[in-house]
């Protein structure tokens, strides 16, 4: 190594040991230049994080039973209003797609107290400054027999579950 | 140095390389692909289908919120099929929790309903094992330092092996059963009952207090023994109490090995507050129980009017057989009390039960918190057992009689010799047995030797006896001709006058002399000691110290006490005015008090 | 349209001033004018790149504390300084976070490898004699520096909040305790409490992540700054230059000595090199070499992670971290010499080691046959210090009795 440093300190150049060591300089640049590129990405790999600390998104909301036909109930920890019509059940977001404030459940649809949006049964705005209807999610029977909601998942209004 | 350059940058380039491949597969990844793939071929419509088809491997946990402290349990996402009843007995780690009525679940309509759902419950709060971990060597618990492994079914590589196999199982769940259900519940929990009638019938409670069961103020106190413990050690400090505390003088119990479960899954359970009770119940049970503190349950509600018979139940409820012999029980610790009514009488017994340190003062006997009317009805039966025991010549004497404490070879190693202190003397010892007076030997057999463990036996031995029993000794253990102890010149009573200057003149010579071995406080316990056997004397030991004659003590001041480490300080210096002083400075803990 | 397509050669120059240097003229430049190489002189006299001279253990420790930034400020991102949450943290950094164990690793071996580094680079400084006159106040502040990574060091030891960190910080504040008149104050005020608990953990989160970084760098910067102003790295004594003084009289700007032939008549003209691209090839190759090493140890070992942390049940031993057992083991003699005399005594002689030792001969030298005594005794120092440490590590058991590790 040392011999190394007097060939650079020197500046003396072999004729020869030019292209290996050009390729030799390529090489680490673009080890280092790969290693830095890889920390970089792993960096916001690390950032994300796998597993969330809130209630996880796909969550089950009991038996179906527990919704006699007619139902709208809002669950506010999970944020999402159960709807039955019959044998068949969805779920509608209960934030506003205005600020995210938590819309209430009135016979007539949904309202917002924070800015005064107004959504219909179905989710569909008929007033106020919101932007778009309330998503629905995706409702499925767990094969333990629980209803289960994900609400990573949204699907397009009136799609029910026939349960 | 541009070739080592690269190297080294190479070698930066791969381990990155190495650690960013590592993290784009899991083990759970795979068991969630294994459970989409296999969950598609069981499912019975085409909507189902998919709905599987469209999920992607991704964490999955429940944090449980209800019981205990919250609880992050990612089991779910190695475990994903856990509560999908077409998975269940499929192999691990796709197999669904079995459902029993056992554990409430119910059956209705041809499906299962849980009683403890999952989404509520989490994993660890029945199983232990480590919630957050996600690959099975952490979340399993299998790491040393983790301190819940699965409860019965994982074993750490450190654990002892001898304990090892016993501890599996899933009996040892029941410990967590009893996390939420009190034992009033209906729920059965038939080990952790057993364990805990096992912890009063082998008389755990004397020595070991628990929230709310007992009070016992010798052994460490168990309330949160399951918190700080592991099964292995709960085991073993069972079955071997000093593997782990080499102090300690927990004796060992004959238990089987069923027992010792039994035992374990008690001690396991015992962890501190229980997660489904609210703190004004938690209140009112700690309010409600100061009334009846420290009372020790009895075990039989409908006691006999007579008070013998009902001394008789208690003395066998309390498990007193449990250390001491008594008839065909044997629990190897504490001396035999068959037949103790010829020994010692009413009035010892009643004191002795209260406090057994104030008659011996370094009995391992604990002070049971029993009422008034109990001790006297125990005392009372204690005092009937006046049936002489058989006896033959004197060999048999000896057999019966004095084996248990001196051992059947007279080295005073016997099977209980380890639990008294003083220890029993070693009879084999020629320079003690020939120093001192022969009749000194048969009072101490007929009349006993107080603050000790040695009983007076003149209720069941004559006098003539005695001496055959002495002989006996002499022939078999000491093995020499008797010498004529030699005449020393030994006042008979202190020469000194007990005065404030005289125990100052003591307390300094003892100071200087006598706390290497005897210690600071006199008990017997100097730095010295340890490596002493026969231990020195504890020299607060009232009970002794008043029962001996002044001549007794000058005379092993001044002329040692031959086959022990105590030597004649005469050879030292020592004047009988100044072991005259060391005995004031002795008896004056006595007056003192 | 020609201005846009010149449009990223025109940040490019704005950011790079100046090509890749082809001249002596232009390496200097090039190290004026880039905002990290002006830390560099120009030039460098040879003795500086000798590997065999510093082993690049100065340079390796400051590696190290940058690697020690970049991971900790990651670790930041789901590190709580919560007793009820710290440990569970640690387990989802093991679990669920990607690359949590690596970067777990990489922080925890780096921080050893700092304070071994650190201690190693203090003794080159010693044994080549480089702390002598200009240097004095410079090994002062590498004093500083050295007891501000065990510091460091040590606040983050509690950071896992495991039975190890807490044990470990529960003895090594105790012998904090032992100092005379102000020990249990500080104590007091290092744990914000009486006993190692929340208050001691959000204390040492703060002195840990804020508080010392901060100080360390702005120590490190004084001292790689003082390195140039008392000119350069240590070296041997040379001979005389015949150097062609200076017109008296006439001012010169700093490029004056680089751009004329002055460059070539200046203190010591043949044994100089230029920066670049010498020093920072070798600057270059020290920092690959530590990553690569700190990489690997890291891929190959797991930081240790404890059971959680149980007040009412100390381990046995419980030992302090290890740079802390030499100072156990001795407290296990005599508290308050080994807790506080010793290392006080100890930690005062090394400030004052440039002070006392003011003979000039030996500098540059490793193991000059003129400082054999001075370097016999910092031997004798370093050797004990490094048996204390080793005994206390893998030679006490149970109840701090003697134990052999195999």
């Amino acid at each position: 190594m040392s011999q190394g440093i007097v060939e650079i300190v020197s500046g003396v150049e072999h004729k020869g040991a030019v292209d290996r060591r050009s390729v030799l300089s390529w090489l680490s640049g673009l080890a280092l230049f790969g290693s830095g590129v890889i920390s970089l990405v792993s960096d916001f790999v690390f950032i994300k994080p796998r597993a969330t600390y809130g209630q996880p998104s796909r969550f089950s909301i009991g038996r179906p039973d527990a919704y006699p036909p007619g139902t709208r109930m809002a669950i506010d920890g999970r944020r999402v209003c159960v709807v039955r019509d019959g044998d068949q059940v969805a779920a509608i977001s209960t934030t506003c797609t205005h600020l995210g404030c938590i819309v209430g459940v009135a016979e007539t649809g949904f309202a917002c107290p924070c800015h005064g949006s107004r959504f219909d049964q179905d989710g569909t705005v008929t007033g106020g400054p919101a932007p778009r209807s309330l998503p629905w999610f995706k409702v499925n029977l767990a094969p333990n027999g629980d209803l289960e909601v994900d609400a990573n998942a949204e699907v397009s209004p009136g799609t029910y579950l026939t349960v | 140095m541009k070739i080592a350059l690269a190297i080294a940058s190479s070698i930066v380039l791969i381990i990155h390389g190495i650690v960013f491949y590592s993290q784009s597969s899991h083990g759970w990844m795979q068991h969630q692909e294994a459970y989409i793939a296999e969950a598609q071929n069981k499912a019975t419509n085409d909507a189902e289908r998919n709905e599987l088809a469209s999920r992607r491997p991704r964490l999955e946990q429940i944090i449980a919120t209800q019981f205990g402290e919250p609880r992050v349990d990612r089991c779910v996402s190695c475990h994903v099929a856990v509560d999908d009843p077409r998975f269940v007995g499929h192999a691990q780690p796709l197999r669904a929790h079995p459902y029993s009525k056992e554990l409430g679940d119910s059956y209705e309509n041809g499906r299962w309903e849980r009683r403890h759902k999952f989404t509520d419950f989490g994993c660890t709060v029945c199983h232990d094992g480590q919630g957050r971990g996600l690959d099975s060597f952490y979340a399993h618990g299998e790491d040393r330092y983790w301190p819940e492994p699965l409860i019965g079914y994982v074993a750490q590589a450190e654990w002892n092996e001898k304990y090892r196999q016993p501890l599996r199982g899933k009996d040892y769940m029941e410990a967590n059963c009893a996390q939420c259900h009190a034992s009033g519940d209906s729920v059965s929990m038939p080990h952790l009952e057993r364990g805990r009638r096992l912890f009063f019938e082998k008389n755990c409670y004397g020595c070991h207090r628990i929230d709310d069961l007992s009070e016992g103020a010798l052994g460490p106190d168990l309330s949160e023994v399951g918190k700080k413990w592991k099964l292995d050690y709960l085991w073993e400090s069972l079955v071997d109490p000093r593997a782990n505390t080499p102090v300690s003088f927990m004796p060992k119990f004959n238990l089987r090995d069923d027992e010792v479960k039994s035992l374990v899954i008690f001690l396991k359970s015992r962890r501190g507050t229980n997660p489904a009770q609210t703190s004004l119940q938690r209140y009112r049970a700690r309010a409600g129980r100061s009334a009846a503190a420290g009372q020790a349950p009895v075990l039989q509600a409908d006691l006999p009017e007579d008070p013998v018979a009902r001394g008789e139940v208690l003395v066998r409820d309390r498990a007193c057989a449990a250390c001491h012999k008594l008839g065909n029980q044997d629990g190897g610790i504490a001396p035999d009390l068959s037949f103790e009514g010829l020994m010692k009488d009413t009035q010892w017994i009643s004191d002795h039960f209260r406090d057994p340190r104030r008659l011996v003062p370094d009995s391992i006997m604990p002070s049971f918190r029993f009422s008034e009317p109990e001790f006297d009805a125990m005392t009372l039966y204690l005092t009937s057992l006046r049936t002489p025991p058989a006896l033959g010549d004197s060999a048999e004497i000896y057999r019966t009689l004095c084996a248990r404490c001196h051992g059947a070879n007279g080295d005073g190693t016997g099977p209980v010799a380890l639990y008294l202190d003083p220890a029993p003397r070693d009879l084999t010892k020629a320079g003690f047995m020939n120093s001192k007076d022969p009749a000194r030997f048969v009072r101490s057999i007929l009349d006993g030797v107080p603050g000790t463990a040695m009983p007076g036996w003149k209720g069941v031995l004559g006098q003539e006896q005695a001496q055959a029993v002495l002989d006996y000794v002499w022939s078999s253990f000491v093995r020499e001709p008797r010498r004529d102890a030699k005449k020393r010149s030994v006042p008979e009573t202190n020469p000194v006058v007990s005065t404030a200057e005289s125990i100052a003149r003591g307390k300094q010579i003892f100071v200087q002399r006598c706390t290497g071995c005897h210690g600071l406080k006199a008990d017997g316990k100097g730095p010295n000691s340890i490596d002493i056997l026969p231990r020195p004397r504890n020299l607060r030991n009232g009970p002794f110290i008043n029962a001996t004659d002044d001549r007794r003590l000058l005379e092993s001041i001044l002329y040692g006490v031959q086959g022990t480490a105590m030597p004649p300080w005469i050879d030292y210096g020592l004047t009988a005015n100044d072991a005259g002083d060391l005995l004031n400075f002795i008896r004056s803990f006595q007056t003192r008090r | 349209m020609e201005r846009l397509i010149q449009l990223p050669r025109l940040v490019w120059d704005s950011i790079f001033r100046h090509p890749l240097p082809e001249t002596d003229l232009g390496r200097a430049t090039t190290s004026f004018n880039n905002f990290f190489l002006h830390l560099h002189p120009v030039k460098v006299h040879r003795n500086t790149l000798r590997p065999a001279y510093t082993l690049g253990l100065g340079l390796i420790s400051l590696f190290l504390f940058i690697m020690l930034v970049v991971s900790g400020v990651l670790l930041m991102f789901y590190y709580v300084p919560s007793t009820a949450q710290a440990y569970d943290r640690m387990l989802d950094l093991r679990g669920t976070v990607a690359f949590g164990t690596f970067l777990r690793n990489m922080h925890r071996w780096a921080a050893h490898g700092m304070v071994a580094l650190v201690f190693f680079h203090m003794c080159r400084v010693f044994f080549t004699g480089a702390y002598k006159a200009p240097r004095e106040f410079n090994w002062v502040i590498g004093v500083g520096l050295f007891l501000l990574t065990l510091l460091a060091s040590f606040t983050g030891y509690l950071l896992p909040w495991d039975q190890l960190a807490f044990w470990a910080i529960t003895v090594g504040t105790s012998i904090a305790g032992y100092a005379p008149v102000v020990g249990q104050d500080v104590r007091f005020l290092l744990l914000g409490d009486h006993a190692v608990g929340q208050e001691a953990l959000l204390r040492f989160y703060v002195l840990h992540v804020v508080v010392l970084p901060v100080v360390i760098t702005l120590l490190v910067t004084i001292h790689f700054w003082r390195i140039r102003k008392d000119g350069g790295l240590s070296r041997p004594e040379e001979p005389e230059p015949t150097a062609t003084t200076l017109p008296v009289g006439t001012r010169y700007g700093l490029m004056g000595f680089v751009r004329g032939p002055l460059t070539k008549s200046g203190n010591v003209p043949d044994n100089a090199v230029f920066s670049w691209p010498n020093l920072l090839i070798a600057e270059l190759f020290v920092f690959v070499l530590t990553v690569a090493g700190v990489l690997a140890v890291s891929l190959l070992f797991n930081a240790p992670l404890e059971e959680p942390v149980n007040v009412m049940h100390p381990p046995n031993p419980a030992k302090a971290p290890w740079y802390f057992l030499g100072l156990q083991e001795m407290v296990s003699y005599s508290a308050f010499w080994g807790g506080v005399g010793i290392p006080t005594l100890e930690v005062l002689l090394l400030l004052l080691i440039p002070y006392l030792d003011r003979r000039t001969e030996g500098v540059g030298r490793w193991f000059a046959k003129e400082r054999l005594l001075a370097n016999s005794l910092f031997l004798l120092f370093s050797v004990i210090n490094i048996i204390l440490i080793a005994i206390g590590t893998f030679f006490r058991g149970p109840n701090w009795t003697f134990v052999t590790p195999w």
